[in-house]
């Protein structure tokens, strides 16, 4: 046997050792509920609770950004991020945290978001015909007294 | 029902419809004729049709790209094309970058460097004309398939980029005749895209994935025609090309990414920029094995296959990132066109081409009887192939996870960290690759003198070890021993290289491309391992600590810092300060003043000024940031905002309140003419009293009382203002009118006279400190960047160069 052809075989048998290892690099999809019990980084892919605030208040702390998001299985949880809010968060269709479970809250390290692409966007900005004349200025205002 | 729809130009969409059908007609029509004109080469006919096809092809090609440029031009927005990706606010150079933001605009480059490097082909292939044509046009025909945008047996086949507004979308303004009016403007391009790289990043980056049909064309015309030896030497220049051409398009994305994106890095193991660094590596493997047959006659098999399958991996990576299938794990948001399927009959198309060819010649294919000897260049060649290989398959594995996941409906995720995930591999890998760029530089071909060698390897290596101290003393990446290998590792390689390099220059023309592109690729190398690993976020308020930067750069605790207008923080070294912002609609550009202070002196021995900007793009998700870098021949600060003050004063919010709301509690005053007040800007001196005082709508009637308080409002800054509150009784009620000075945010209210008490009641509102203006900001320090650039630059060079060298060097008895 040639050498090359040696050499190519413990390549392959590498290679496929390699792929076996480096799928033990790769995570899971999961949700809140296992995150409290795995206590280890993960993904966890949801939306956003639009009802609820998001608080982002930079004057206090520029590193703080917290919102409330529902999981998969729809349970609801605070999500506390160390940086400045992604600034298209509320307009996300899907988030996917990484992160972890720290008490009852999710520290997420990283946030993606899916937005909707303005590919398929089916909206149309229409220029919209206004009847209503604007009022006038009015420089006195009488008050009761 | 017809609606007869007014004002909607459809001649150009028509015109560029019939060119979508030509290209793709006179495409296949030209593969067929050259595949019949090679088997049957007597009959010149075939060769006769099968230009003319072509040039056709090269006529209708230039056609559809007049007639997408004339839409957008000219915001022709009844066309889905120009209304999704431009608008009338956009300059004309970006008019270009939305040309080729969408997917069909991207193919139609893709085709258009095909038609071009197939007119080098006809005119300068000559023998390969024929077999070479035949592949190459049959791509050309796929990649046509994909604009037709028709139905065949209820399949679209293709996606048009001539396609109507109200064709592509339901709604209901599309049953008014006169919609297009109605139709304010388009949706523009992606504020991320408007940058000067994005204009020319893309088109180069398409010329390098259609250049490498070329070297897979002449290996399939190789193995066709059994004309085994000739495909290598006469696809070398090619290959070359492909790779120098790609090389520098990835760089330039890169360089975008940095510029404009808000990555914070130059590469970020994203899958879109993986897809294409894929066959870019199996390319630079199936070069470095074509040259080591060429001159040896080993390793035919690695070269035609690395050849032929580096453009089955550009098919790939176009499927990676244009079928939607990456979802979720990419931050590019690539939506499927539907042309989900068809890009898997692309694939395979060539696969199986591939694979049929590669079976069916698998015997006859030259090989050499001889061992390759452990002393021979090409047997490092094909190891560093291989190397390189394996490297890619850990890139094609870890990208493809969401592929994997589509066939096998399995659910895995990719890694948490792709950064420090692919690096962790990769660095191992480049270590090799650098290892073995550096000493096969000695070996010769056939047998080297194991002897000579050494000694020359082992000079280097010293010179090498020496220099490595020094670059590792200096730039600070002694923390980690996989740094020190990776810098020594390359430090090698520009060392060893040189060395050729100077001898090149001495006589052995031939090698210089070879010494240039690798003491590139070491110059590379170190760059990226240095501003990768001790790249450190500098705005970190001083309560938090500092991380110690590893490979991988996610979101720290306290990266961001906060800036008020006008008062300086320290931050590092540099005081910073935010001065204002000036708006440039649709940008806001935020002035951050840096400045450098002597300790001792407290002078300021350095001032500079970044103007970070946003992009305030409800469209597009609200405030888009793009960095402003200050670069230093060592090293870049680089400054992003991530966090401003939404701006009232732009959207007029603050004439909506008119109420007391929105002014503090009231000072009372009891004054008397003459008196002078203090607010808080300045003062204010009572008058008079305007006793004849009127006011607009209230008719005075004969008891009634009107009198007016005339006050003279003086700023502290100069101006003065007059205002005249009224006091008013009728039938025995009190009434009063209130008077603003807007400017200085004032309000008076003439509210009582107290006769008894001689006094006149007046009260000043003031409206509240209007909040000062901040942004919260993000500032990252990129040390000896510039070598990555620099590196870059010295391997397209590098292979330019070899370009040159090498089709020079052909032998003229080739037909």
């Amino acid at each position: 046997m040639k050498k090359s052809s040696v050499i190519g075989i413990v390549v392959i048998a590498l290679a496929i050792a390699m792929i076996i290892v480096m799928y033990t690099d790769s995570s899971t999809y999961s949700t809140f509920t296992e995150a409290k019990e795995k206590q280890s980084e993960l993904y966890v892919v949801g939306v956003l609770n639009k009802d609820k605030e998001l608080l982002y208040n930079p004057v206090v702390d520029a590193n703080h950004f917290s919102f409330y998001m529902y999981d998969n299985d729809s349970t609801e949880c605070r999500v506390v991020f160390r940086g400045a809010k992604p600034q298209d968060i509320e307009r996300s269709e899907q988030i996917v945290l990484t992160g972890k479970m720290v008490g009852d809250e999710f520290h997420a390290s990283k946030i993606l978001m899916k937005c909707p692409s303005k590919y398929n966007q089916d909206e149309i900005e229409v220029i919209e015909a206004n009847t209503a004349q604007r009022t006038g200025f009015v420089d006195v205002q009488p008050i009761n007294q | 029902m017809d609606i007869a729809y007014v004002g909607e130009s459809l001649l150009p969409g028509q015109i560029g419809q019939f060119f979508v059908i030509l290209s793709f007609g006179a495409a296949l029509l030209s593969s067929i004729s050259y595949y019949f004109g090679t088997t049957a080469e007597e009959d010149r006919s075939w060769l006769v049709i099968a230009r003319a096809s072509f040039w056709l092809n090269v006529v209708a090609v230039v056609g559809i790209g007049s007639c997408l440029f004339y839409i957008i031009y000219n915001h022709l927005f009844e066309y889905h094309y120009a209304w999704a990706h431009s608008s009338r606010s956009l300059p004309t150079h970006y008019i270009i970058s939305s040309f080729w933001e969408g997917q069909e605009g991207s193919f139609w480059l893709w085709m258009f460097w095909q038609a071009l490097l197939g007119m080098v082909l006809v005119f300068k292939a000559k023998s390969w004309e024929r077999p070479v044509m035949a592949v190459v046009m049959l791509c050309q025909a796929v990649l046509g398939s994909m604009l037709i945008g028709v139905e065949v047996f209820g399949e679209r086949v293709g996606s048009s980029p001539f396609i109507l507004l109200r064709e592509a979308m339901r709604a209901p303004i599309f049953s008014d005749p006169n919609y297009l009016g109605m139709i304010a403007d388009g949706s523009g391009l992606n504020a991320t895209l408007q940058n000067y790289w994005m204009v020319i990043h893309p088109p180069t980056l398409f010329l390098g994935f259609a250049a490498m049909i070329v070297p897979f064309a002449y290996a399939a015309a190789g193995l066709w025609q059994r004309r085994y030896n000739e495909w290598i030497r006469a696809s070398i220049p090619w290959a070359l090309f492909a790779v120098m051409v790609l090389g520098a398009g990835i760089i330039m994305g890169s360089f975008w990414a940095y510029e404009a994106l808000n990555f914070g890095g130059f590469w970020a193991w994203d899958p879109v920029e993986n897809a294409s660094i894929i066959p870019w590596l199996t390319l630079i493997a199936g070069v470095h094995v074509m040259i080591a047959y060429k001159n040896s006659g080993h390793s035919y098999f690695a070269a035609t296959l690395l050849a032929m399958v580096s453009f089955v991996l550009v098919i790939y990576a176009s499927f990676l990132t244009r079928s939607g299938v990456l979802g979720e794990t990419s931050v590019h948001s690539f939506t499927d066109l539907g042309l989900y399927w068809q890009l898997v009959v692309f694939i395979f198309i060539f696969l199986a081409l591939m694979v049929y060819l590669l079976i069916a010649r698998k015997k006859e294919m030259p090989s050499s009887k001889k061992e390759e000897d452990i002393y021979s260049r090409e047997f490092w060649l094909f190891i560093g192939a291989l190397v390189l290989v394996v490297a890619c398959v850990q890139i094609i594995a870890s990208t493809s996870i969401p592929v994997f996941n589509a066939v096998f409906g399995t659910k895995i995720a990719p890694p948490l960290d792709p950064v420090q995930h692919y690096n962790k591999w990769q660095a191992g890998f480049a270590v090799v690759i650098a290892l073995l760029s550096a000493f096969t530089q000695f070996m010769k071909y056939k047998r080297t003198n194991s002897r000579k060698f050494y000694s020359a390897a082992l000079a280097s290596f010293v010179a090498a070890l020496v220099v490595t101290g020094l670059v590792v003393y200096v730039t600070k990446v002694y923390v980690n021993f996989m740094y020190i290998l990776l810098v020594f590792a390359a430090t090698y390689t520009i060392v060893a290289n040189g060395r050729i390099l100077g001898e090149a220059i001495r006589g052995k023309w031939k090698l210089t491309g070879s010494a240039v592109s690798h003491i590139g690729f070491g110059l590379l190398l170190i760059g990226g391992l240095v501003a990768a690993a001790t790249n450190e976020v500098i705005s970190v308020n001083s309560s938090n600590y500092i991380a110690v930067a590893g490979f991988d750069q996610v979101e720290k605790p306290g990266d961001n810092l906060f800036l008020t207008e006008g008062e300086p923080v320290q931050m590092g070294d540099y005081r910073v300060t935010y001065v204002g912002d000036s708006i440039a609609p649709p940008n806001v550009y935020y002035k951050i003043n840096y400045e450098k202070i002597d300790d001792e002196t407290g002078r300021v021995t350095e001032h500079f000024q970044l103007r970070p900007f946003a992009q305030n793009n409800p469209q597009m998700g609200g405030l888009v940031g793009t960095p402003a870098t200050k670069h230093y021949l060592t090293h870049d600060v680089y400054t992003l905002i991530t966090a401003a003050m939404s701006t009232p004063h732009l959207q007029g919010q603050e004439s909506e309140q008119t109420g007391f709301e929105a002014y503090d509690e009231p000072a009372v005053y009891e004054t008397n003419i003459g008196d002078t007040l203090r607010y808080r800007n300045g003062y204010i001196v009572v008058e008079g009293i305007n006793r004849n005082a009127t006011v607009q709508n209230i008719p005075r009637k004969d008891d009634d009382i009107i009198v007016g308080l005339k006050l003279r409002i003086h700023a502290a800054t100069g101006e003065s203002y007059e205002a005249e509150p009224v006091f008013l009784i009728r039938g025995g009620t009190t009434f009063d009118l209130f008077k603003d000075v807007d400017e200085q945010g004032l309000r008076f209210r003439f509210s009582n006279i107290m006769p008894q008490k001689d006094k006149l009641e007046l009260m000043v509102y003031q409206k509240p400190l209007p909040e000062k203006r901040w942004v919260v900001f993000k500032a990252i320090k990129f040390p000896y960047i510039n070598f990555f650039w620099c590196g870059a630059i010295v391997m397209t060079i590098g292979f330019f160069m070899a370009i040159f060298s090498r089709s020079r060097t052909k032998p003229a008895t080739q037909e």
